[in-house]
Order: structure tokens, then sequence, then C-alpha cells
């Protein structure tokens, strides 16, 4: 089944683009919506949630629209970036209170609102106010909040922000065990290898355009001709540079400060030849050699680099 | 579950979190204000005020400025509240969450808001000792009630039109529309709620107001409708205004941009 549709999708706010154009088609299961803060990603979140309306184009969430489906909104559920939770109340309380107006009566929606602080491991805390929580517990609040009335659909903004390593790892497990348990996720992060950890189905976001969608590895097709970076640490930079310039094998070079050598090529496996055979023949004292790996990190810059056309 | 079997949800919830010492504290020193100055003003007095001047003094400081007050607190903030707690959205992903929302604060704003209205105006008459009373508390905690239940309809709208500046709104209709305008007789005054107020406390306390009828001025002042009419015309006021918010609600995109990153 089809978990989002969007079709020529446009926002925006005045005359400022929030998203620009985005069509996509996701299927059942997790995905990432990366991007750097203001690629709008919270604007694409607002759209499939409801809460704001395409200025062009359609948005359908589970085969209905966001925007006037209250059916919908029994499905999803959604951690939003910002806290807004009340201070002056228990998390039991809070989760409770959202969790009845899902739909529910007043003892389900205690139970399922204490299930849910159990599956976030707060229910020892659930009493306490949530202004005495730490950041950590106010989020798995917030996560309790969103799938307490067992939504299929999972929808969250940035909800590793301003975690503690400690959390971050909670939250990851917690998600983790969401999606064993067969159900859809789209998380949205700036943080890249948070979301690795999770999927490696994602969506990437740069000024309010779909720079990118699909498996880690289809975007690493599309960057078949991209250069990559390399990093050494070598005794006669200057020289190797020289060398590999004479043998065509790299674009660029630059020797920063504290004599490391940067280089870019496209020729990534002559390249590695290269530096191999020269360590092989003692030409060059190498001591450390870095290069592209396969982290997402990676493929972004180098998808912003295209979109940017500095690639 | 639709929207009606929420609102008892927002409703409770609500009043639950409004149960603190600063908020009875306001309740209070709204209940108590109108007899303590009804009570100086009798004190200072020479002899018992007539029934008119008594009537008139707890009309305006109870159903009028103190219901008011309350009301003016409770429901223009009703909104904006959530939205600059950045909480909204969290109601606003609930299937029917924000009209539930809505009437479950609306109704809060007049609970909360009645039992001032009834305090301030019974102990009001009590405090300028007239000479039966009985008639006066009726009369004043019938239109204490109106107030309260049109009022919180009309802040509750204000709050809705303009969020963000929902207090400054609110203060300035009250002062232009419904204490300055409302004395004009003219046929803006019909807008007010103030002049189905005026003209029910007319109605029901059975006042001569034939002299100020025949003044082709003020002629319209006190109206010459039944006291039925002027119900009907005030609860329409109500359901106009709730309705008008609930369409708003529904069709405004109220996402605080601060809420995103685009």
């Amino acid at each position: 089944m089809t978990l989002l549709q969007l079709n020529h999708v446009t926002r925006l706010y005045g005359t400022v683009i929030g998203v620009n154009d985005i069509s996509l088609s996701l299927a059942s299961g997790a995905h990432g919506l990366l991007g750097p803060n203001g690629a709008g990603k919270s604007t694409l979140l607002n759209l499939i949630t409801g809460q704001l309306s395409p200025t062009i184009g359609s948005v359908r969430v589970l085969g209905l629209a966001p925007r006037s489906s209250h059916q919908l909104l029994q499905r999803i559920g959604y951690l939003p970036g910002s806290e807004g939770m009340y201070a002056d109340v228990s998390a039991i309380e809070w989760v409770t209170y959202l969790t009845r107006l899902q739909g529910f009566g007043a003892y389900d929606a205690k139970t399922l609102a204490l299930q849910a602080l159990e599956r976030v491991q707060l229910a020892e805390h659930m009493h306490r106010k949530i202004s005495a929580f730490s950041r950590g517990m106010r989020q798995r609040t917030r996560l309790a909040q969103a799938i307490a009335h067992g939504p299929e659909f999972l929808i969250l903004d940035e909800p590793f922000s301003g975690l503690d390593p400690i959390a971050r790892h909670t939250m990851t497990t917690l998600l983790q065990q969401w999606i064993s348990d067969g159900r859809s996720l789209l998380i949205s992060s700036h943080v890249l290898y948070e979301i690795e950890l999770l999927t490696r189905s994602f969506l990437l976001l740069s000024g309010g355009r779909l720079l990118a969608s699909g498996a880690a590895d289809d975007i690493h097709t599309l960057l078949a001709n991209v250069p990559s970076e390399v990093r050494l640490r070598v005794d006669r930079p200057r020289e190797m540079a020289a060398e590999m310039l004479r043998d065509n094998l790299i674009d660029s070079v630059r020797i920063t400060d504290d004599g490391e050598l940067h280089v870019t090529t496209t020729l990534s496996a002559q390249l590695s030849q290269f530096i191999g055979q020269t360590f092989l023949d003692e030409r060059y004292c190498v001591t450390e050699v870095r290069s592209a790996d396969d982290s997402l990190q990676d493929v972004f810059n180098s998808l912003m680099k295209i979109h940017r056309g500095i690639a | 579950m639709n929207t009606i079997q929420r609102i008892p949800a927002v409703f409770f919830f609500e009043w639950r979190r409004a149960l603190t010492v600063p908020r009875l504290a306001w309740m209070l020193a709204l209940m108590a204000f109108p007899p303590v100055l009804l009570w100086l003003v009798r004190a200072t007095a020479r002899s018992e005020p007539p029934i008119e001047i008594a009537a008139v003094l707890v009309y305006v400081l109870s159903p009028c400025v103190a219901c008011m007050m309350s009301v003016f607190l409770w429901a223009t903030p009703a909104l904006s509240s959530e939205l600059e707690g950045r909480s909204w959205v969290y109601l606003a992903v609930r299937p029917h969450g924000p009209l539930s929302v809505l009437l479950g604060k609306y109704l809060v704003a007049v609970s909360w808001s009645i039992p001032v209205g009834l305090v301030s105006s019974t102990a009001g008459v009590l405090a300028l000792r007239v000479d039966e009373p009985v008639d006066l508390i009726v009369v004043q905690c019938a239109l204490s009630v109106l107030s309260c239940v049109t009022y919180s309809a009309l802040f509750l709208l204000i709050g809705v039109l303009a969020p963000k500046r929902a207090m400054v709104m609110g203060v300035l209709y009250a002062v232009i529309f419904e204490a300055a305008l409302a004395l004009v007789p003219a046929a803006v005054n019909l807008l007010t709620v103030q002049y189905r107020l005026r003209c029910l406390l007319v109605r029901w306390m059975d006042f001569d107001v034939s002299m100020v009828r025949r003044s082709d001025v003020l002629r319209e002042y006190f109206g010459d409708e039944s006291a039925t009419w002027h119900v009907g015309i005030l609860l329409a006021m109500t359901i106009s205004y709730l309705v008008t918010a609930g369409v708003l609600l529904r069709y405004r995109e109220f996402t605080a941009a601060s809420e995103t990153d685009t």
C-alpha cells in the first residue's frame, strides 16, 4: 500500500517557498527525511499531517487527504519538532488527555496511555509533573502521545534533537522496535547517522526541493561521476600531489597548513592503487589515508555539491 | 466518537489544570469587588437607593464588568495560549481536535465565570441593603448567566480571529464596542451584547423608560422588543460566534512559523 503520495507539492509562505514542487511516492516501511535546518522538512511534515495545505499539488497519506480526513488522523501518530507540552500536568494526564482526543473513552485512554508510557520506559515516573522531567524524559513522553492510540504510521520531526547519548540510544532502540513490529515510520533529522541506524531509505531535502530519494545504494549510483575526496598524511605531500597530477589521477589538490593532502578524484580505484603502490615501493611515508565511506553524510555532501553546481 | 463526545475530555482536563491558587485568587477577586464597591456606596449614602439606581449599579459592576472580565481572561487566550505554548499542534492532529478544544474551553470559560456572576450579583444586591432584594437578585443572576454565555463566545471568536494579539484585540473590542458604542443610541449599538443586556434589565425590572423613549435621540436606547426577543438574539449571537470560530479553526492554518524550520 502507498504510504505517502505527493504530487507536485509546493507550499508558499507569502513569497517565500517552503517546499518546491515535490513529487514522490513511498511504500509502507521506514523512511528518513534528511536535510539541513531550513530545508523544508517541518513544512513537509506539516503538509503530511494536514496542518498546512499545499499551495499547489496534492498530498495523500494512506490514500487520504490529510487536511480533510479525520479518519486519517486516527491512523497517524505525530511527534512535532517543538516541545509544547503542558508543564503543569503529569505525563499520564497529558498522554491520557491526548488519547481521549483520539476518540477513546476515559478508561481506554488511560489504559492506552499507561501502555505507551511503559513502552517508552516512563511508567515509573508517569505521575510526576512534566516540568520536573529531563529533556530525554520529555522526548519519550512526546513519543508516548504519538504511539498511544496505536497508529500505523508514525511521523517524527527531529526526535533526537537535544538528547544526550543515552537518551538517543533509548530513542533509537524504541524506534527500531517500532520498525521491527512492521509499522511505518517517517523520521526527519539533520543528523544523518541517527537515521542510518533506523533505515536505508531516505529523502534528501534542501532549499525546499527534493534532492534525491530512495535507498542509499540508489543514491550512490547517482554519484558515480561525482568526485570523492581523499585525505592523506604523507611525509612529502607536494611531491606526491605532483605525481598524482602528472598521472591524471586527481581533479583538484589542496595542502593544508598542517601538511595534510586533500585531493578529489573521479578515479577512486586507480588512486587507491597508486597510493598502495607508493606505500609498497616506500617512495613516500604515508601515515594516514581517509577516503569517502558509505555514510549518508558523504552522500548528502555530494548531492549538495551537485545541487549547488559545485560538482 | 465525534466532537460532542470529546468535549467533556477537554472540559474536565482544563478544569483540573485551572484549579490553581492564582486562578482561584482571580476568581475570588472578581467575585468580591462588586459587593465591596456597592457596600462602600451604601455606606456613604444617607438613605436606601431607589431600586432603579440599585439595579443599574449592580448591573454595571456584576453582569457587565465582573462577568466580562472573567470570561475575557478565560476565553480570549483559549487559542493563543496553545499557539504561544506550541501545544496547539498536539491538539490539531487529533480527529475533531480543534473544534473539541474550542468548545471545551468555551464551556470552561462559561462554567468558571457564571459563579463569579452569581456570587457578585447576589452579594452586590445584599450589600446595597435594598427592600425586597429577591427580584433584583434573580434578574441580576439571569443577566450574569447570559453575559457569561454570550461574552465567552464573543471573546473566543476574537481570540481565534486574532490569535497573535488576542488580549489586545479583546480589550479594544470591549472598550470600543461594548463600553463606548453600546452607549450610543444608534443602530450600531444593536450589534453589542451590552444593548441586549440593558434592554433585558429594563424589561425584567419593569422600569418605566417611557420618557426616554419619547426622545427621538434616545428612542433606540432601550429598544421596544420583548425580553424573549432579546434572549433569543443573545443566544443567536452566541451560536453565530461559536460557529464562526469553528469554521475559522477548520479552514485557517494556525501552525506557528516558529514551529517550523521553514
